[in-house]
Order: C-alpha cells, then sequence, then structure tokens
C-alpha cells in the first residue's frame, strides 16, 4: 500500500457519496463553464487576423443616427485606405418574429468580400451576386437552418426602414471563426427602396496595413469634425466590444451566476469533507496514534478533497468542452446562438475554482481534526 | 532491578477549569522497568488510562514528570511527540480500531509508510508481525471479514511491527469473549517473555491482570500501595 493508495481508499469507502458529491460538483462547473463561456465571448468577440486591418465609422453619436453616402468618397480618398464600404444594419423579419433572430446588412457588394475576405464564396456565385441588383449572399448556418437553395427568393419586411427587400440567393459564404448567420445585399438595391436618400448606418474600411490604422481613424474622425454629422472611427474589435457593452448588466447578471454556482458548490463539497471526516474521527485518531503528525493527516484531508473537486472539475469543464465541439450550437439554440467555444482559457479557470474548491473545503475538517486530540478521537467511538 | 525505561514523579491531571475540576490523576509516582509487564488495575474513573495514555504520548499531564526511555513526553512538541509514538510506542485498543477499508496486511503496515522503508521491506516487517500472532494466512481479509479475537490480534501486530519497547494496551479484552480474551493475554505476555517488550496493560479483570508480572491499583487518581492503603 501507498499514501495515495489509502487515499484512494478512503475516498472510495461511500461510493454513492463519491458519485453524488462528484457528480454536484461536475454539473456546477459545467454550468459554470457555460457561463464563462458566454462571458468569455462578450469580452472577446471572435476575431480574425484580417480584423486587425479593418476599422468601422459610425455617426458620433450612436448606431441609431445615420451619415450620408458622400462620406464614402472622402474616406476612400485618405491614404491608406485599401477599400471601403458602406454597412447598413436592415433588422428585417423574415416570414415571422420567430424566425428572425439574424441580421442582414445592405453593404456594396463588390466591395464586401474584399474588407471581409474571410468570407470564403465561390468565384461564380461572387460574380453572380455583384452582377445582379437584387441578389443577395447568405451565411452557410443560415442557409441549413432554412433549407434554403442558390436561386431561392426571399423578403424581408423592414422593421427600421420602411421597405421590404426581395432577394435571391446568389451565393454561400463560410469561413473559419466568422459568423455564418448573415445576408448581405446591395445597398444600391437599398437606396433604391429607400428613394434615393443617401443614408448609410456605418462605414467600414480596410486599412492597407495594420500600423495605417491609428493615423486613418484619427483622419475621418477629422475630417468631418463639425459637420451635422460627426463620426466616430475605431477598430473591428473595439466596435464590437461597444455593441457588446449595449447588452448592459448582462456581464454582471452572468457573473453572479457564477459566484452562486461557486458558493453552492462549495458548500456541498464543505459539507461533504466535513461529514466523511466526521465519520472517520476516531480512525484519525488512531493515525495520530501510530505516528501521523498534523501536518500529515492535513495532507491525506487534502489531497482526499482535492481529489473529489478536481474529479468534478475535469468532468464538469472537459464536458463542456466536448459537448459545445460536438453539438450543432447554432441549431440547439434555434439560431440564436451562432458559435459557442469553450476555450483553454475558460477551462484552466473552471479548473481553478475547483483547486480553489478542493483546498477551501478540506480546511474545515482538516483544521477540526488535527485540534482534535488523539484521547478525544477514541473517546467518540464508544 | 532493572534499569526504569517508564519513571513516573508526582504525575497529576486535571480536567477542566474553574469550578469544575476533575483531578483524574494526583500527584503520580511510579517506575516501570524494561521488560516489565505491568497491570494497571482500578475502578472506573481511578485514572488508570489516563495514565497509560500519557505514557503512550497521547495526552499531556498537567502537573509532574513522566519520562519515557530517557524522555519527557510531555515536553515534545505534537509533532516530534508523534515521530516519536511511532517510533516507540505500539498501541492496543478495546475497541481494536482497525481501518475498515483496508486488509488486515494493510492495516499492519500502517505505521511503516511513514519510515523510509521500501515496499519489500514493509512486505517482511508485516509479514512477520502477523506471523507473530498467528494470522498469516489472514492477510488479505478486512476487518469485517475478521472474528473479534482475530481483529485484536491484527491491531497487536499492528502495534509489533515497528518493534517498539515499549507495547500499551487499554482494556484489550473488553470485547472479547473468554477464549479470544486469554488467547490475546497469552499473547501479550509470550511478547513481554519471548521478545522482551515492556508491556503495560490497564485492565478492572483481575483474571487479566493476573498475566502480568505486576500489578499497580489506581483509585480516584492515586496510586494504592500493595496493602491497599494511599501512597
Amino acid at each position: 500500500m501507498t499514501i495515495p493508495g489509502f487515499i484512494l481508499r478512503n475516498a472510495l469507502r461511500n461510493k454513492r457519496r463519491l458519485v453524488l458529491t462528484v457528480l454536484s460538483v461536475a454539473l456546477s462547473l459545467f454550468l459554470f463553464t457555460t457561463l464563462q463561456t458566454a462571458l468569455h465571448l462578450m469580452a472577446h468577440p471572435p476575431t480574425t487576423e484580417e480584423a486587425a486591418l479593418r476599422i468601422a465609422t459610425r455617426h458620433r453619436v450612436s448606431l441609431a443616427n445615420v451619415l450620408p453616402v458622400k462620406y464614402q468618397l472622402r474616406i476612400e480618398r485618405l491614404p491608406g485606405v485599401k477599400y471601403c464600404s458602406k454597412f447598413t444594419f436592415f433588422g428585417g423579419i423574415y416570414k415571422d418574429q420567430s424566425h428572425s433572430n439574424f441580421a442582414q446588412f445592405a453593404v456594396d457588394a463588390d466591395r464586401i468580400l474584399r474588407i471581409f475576405s474571410e468570407m470564403i464564396v465561390p468565384r461564380q456565385q461572387e460574380e453572380a451576386f455583384v452582377k445582379e441588383k437584387t441578389a443577395c449572399i447568405v451565411g452557410a448556418k443560415l442557409m441549413e437552418r432554412f433549407g434554403w437553395k442558390i436561386g431561392d427568393r426571399i423578403t424581408f419586411q423592414g422593421t427600421i426602414w420602411g421597405c421590404d427587400p426581395e432577394l435571391t440567393i446568389r451565393g454561400v459564404y463560410h469561413g473559419q471563426g466568422i459568423d455564418e448567420t448573415l445576408v448581405f445585399f446591395h445597398h444600391d438595391y437599398f437606396d433604391e427602396l429607400m428613394g434615393d436618400r443617401g443614408l448609410v448606418g456605418t462605414f467600414w474600411t480596410k486599412a492597407e496595413s495594420a500600423e495605417a490604422i491609428p493615423t486613418l481613424i484619427d483622419q475621418i474622425d477629422a475630417a468631418f469634425r463639425n459637420t451635422d454629422a460627426e463620426t466616430k472611427t475605431e477598430t473591428e474589435r473595439a466596435f464590437q466590444l461597444e455593441f457588446i457593452s449595449m447588452l448592459g448588466n448582462v456581464k454582471l447578471f452572468i457573473g453572479s451566476i457564477s459566484t452562486v454556482i461557486v458558493f453552492t458548490m462549495l458548500l456541498v463539497t464543505a459539507s461533504t469533507m466535513s461529514m466523511a471526516i466526521r465519520e472517520r474521527s476516531r480512525e484519525m485518531a488512531i493515525l495520530k496514534a501510530v505516528g501521523f503528525n498534523g501536518t500529515q493527516i492535513f495532507s491525506l484531508i487534502l489531497a482526499e478533497s482535492f481529489g473529489l473537486a478536481m474529479t468534478g472539475g475535469l468532468l464538469g469543464c472537459f464536458g463542456a468542452k466536448l459537448l459545445f465541439t460536438h453539438v450543432d450550437v447554432y441549431k440547439l439554440s434555434h439560431g440564436n446562438v451562432p458559435m459557442f467555444p469553450v476555450t483553454t482559457d475558460v477551462i484552466a479557470l473552471g479548473l481553478l475554482v475547483a483547486l480553489g474548491l478542493g483546498v477551501v473545503s478540506s480546511l474545515a475538517p482538516a483544521r477540526a481534526s488535527i485540534k482534535t486530540t488523539v484521547v478525544e478521537g477514541l473517546k467518540e467511538l464508544d | 532491578m532493572p534499569e526504569p525505561i517508564v519513571q513516573i514523579r508526582d504525575l497529576s491531571k486535571v480536567y477542566g477549569r474553574g469550578e469544575i475540576e476533575v483531578r483524574a490523576l494526583d500527584h503520580v509516582s511510579l517506575d516501570i522497568a524494561a521488560g516489565e509487564f505491568l497491570a494497571l488495575m482500578g475502578p472506573s474513573g481511578s485514572g488508570k488510562s489516563t495514565l497509560l495514555h500519557i505514557i503512550a504520548g497521547i495526552d499531556r499531564p498537567t502537573g509532574g514528570q513522566c519520562i519515557v526511555q530517557g524522555t519527557n513526553v510531555a515536553e515534545l512538541s505534537e509533532t516530534d511527540l508523534a515521530d516519536w509514538r511511532n517510533a516507540n510506542v505500539g498501541f492496543v485498543f478495546q475497541t481494536f480500531n482497525l481501518i475498515p477499508v483496508l486488509t488486515a496486511f494493510e492495516n499492519v503496515e500502517l505505521p511503516l509508510l511513514l519510515t523510509t522503508l521500501t515496499a519489500s521491506e514493509r512486505r517482511s516487517h508485516v509479514e512477520a508481525a502477523l506471523e507473530l500472532v498467528g494470522l498469516a494466512d489472514r492477510m488479505t481479509h478486512l476487518p469485517r471479514q475478521l472474528s473479534g479475537g482475530q481483529e485484536q490480534r491484527v491491531a497487536i501486530a499492528r502495534a509489533l511491527v515497528m518493534d517498539p519497547t515499549l507495547l500499551v494496551a487499554d482494556e484489550p479484552t473488553g470485547n472479547l469473549d473468554a477464549h479470544a480474551a486469554a488467547d490475546v493475554l497469552s499473547l501479550l505476555q509470550r511478547l513481554n517473555q519471548e521478545a522482551g517488550k515492556t508491556v503495560i496493560l490497564v485492565t478492572h479483570d483481575p483474571k487479566a491482570a493476573s498475566y502480568a508480572r505486576r500489578t499497580a491499583h489506581l483509585e480516584k487518581g492515586e496510586l494504592l500501595n500493595g496493602d491497599g492503603t494511599k501512597h
């Protein structure tokens, strides 16, 4: 027998309790990992290398205010600009409200795929999209969700804008780490439907290099300073984070639930460990009598508690990773969550919580066990 | 008389504080020679178990001295005391106190886990100890698969495995039938006579005490003379 073997034997003595406790820790850590992944996605939206070259220009007041279309020409003339596209959120309804949890954007068809080059569209489809004013390209996941095919006609009922674009699907885009649930159609068509009022939600610009971006941001905003529609230009990442910040206190809410989960886990594990050690108080006394000292007793209890919490932690964290890797989250969430990658950082955080849990929950029973003298411990059996 | 292995001088133990005080031991002085088999007798609450616990280093006196093999056990830190117990004292308790999830072999091996012995060295020590108590054929049995007498013999093997000089037994036959009790007492006697172990046996049973070479009587925490008068 070895000391680790002895610890394992102790841990396994009440198998039902062990299984239930490990499962409760695993389930809690699974929830914790899921919530932390959601938080992580909010704080660190998915990004690509290409994203570092993109900047977004919007009205300085808010995203709800529009910019004049003429700004595009001035932006395009600035040194360091490779491409610039109009980019207006349409936000229409497809069939009914329950089918409309995806976004549509009016864009410059001939530039959008240059700016967002991680969106991969077969050349023929791209050409068809650019050529036809009422054409659109659709994300692969969205195509799959609605069972659409190339050539299908779809209509969106405007809720923000007073028009209902009727579109023909001419292309499907896909790509690694990008949202495949969007619809892009011609800004020209949108303008036409809106009576050529020249209104644009945002402009997206691709810079020639990442180094050019800080200067470009300053130059764009300076170009429209003291106009009726001053701009705010920022990097794609900053733009995304700002967009997410509009969700308000969701982060705080998720953070609070995570804290409650961790605290509940702590109570469950501490209670289990206390019970397990309390039942063994006379055995602890015997161990002391045969020569185990306080540090060694503490180590035995700590190792058992740590093992229990880490087993639950590994099951919960890697269970979440496995589930969200192999399950189609987009389909499962009815199109509300395009992707849900459980990152190494989140798993590490979950395991760190499990580790802390193991240590903290062992403190009280270990302290009680060390403080109890051999004689007191032996008396508990009589 | 051989050199005393245990020297107790003016030993007191008081439980509780303030108005409610229980004097478990009251200025007890006693010498126990190396290789002696001493029975500590007395009625319940006489302080015999307390005296045994202090000698064995699992309790501390509130006054006086208890020197075992030249070490004043009361002066040792908790960690040193644990090491000292591991090396010098073998315990046998009334209720056997075996770890239920470990086999007889593993229970006996437990004190050896604290040493630097290799697994094979530990195995030979454990086998020798179980052989000595006549349980070589029960090594893989769990405590629940053994009779009370066998459990107590495993406990004795565990007490012996570190080869301590001092063997302390607190009512070791209290939970055994007459036959098993006689076996255990004979074993303790044999360990004293043949292996030279110093055995201190706490009992209130005169028949058990008859296995010892000397008997000391305690009453209300005080040691009685041979004629029943107090020291």
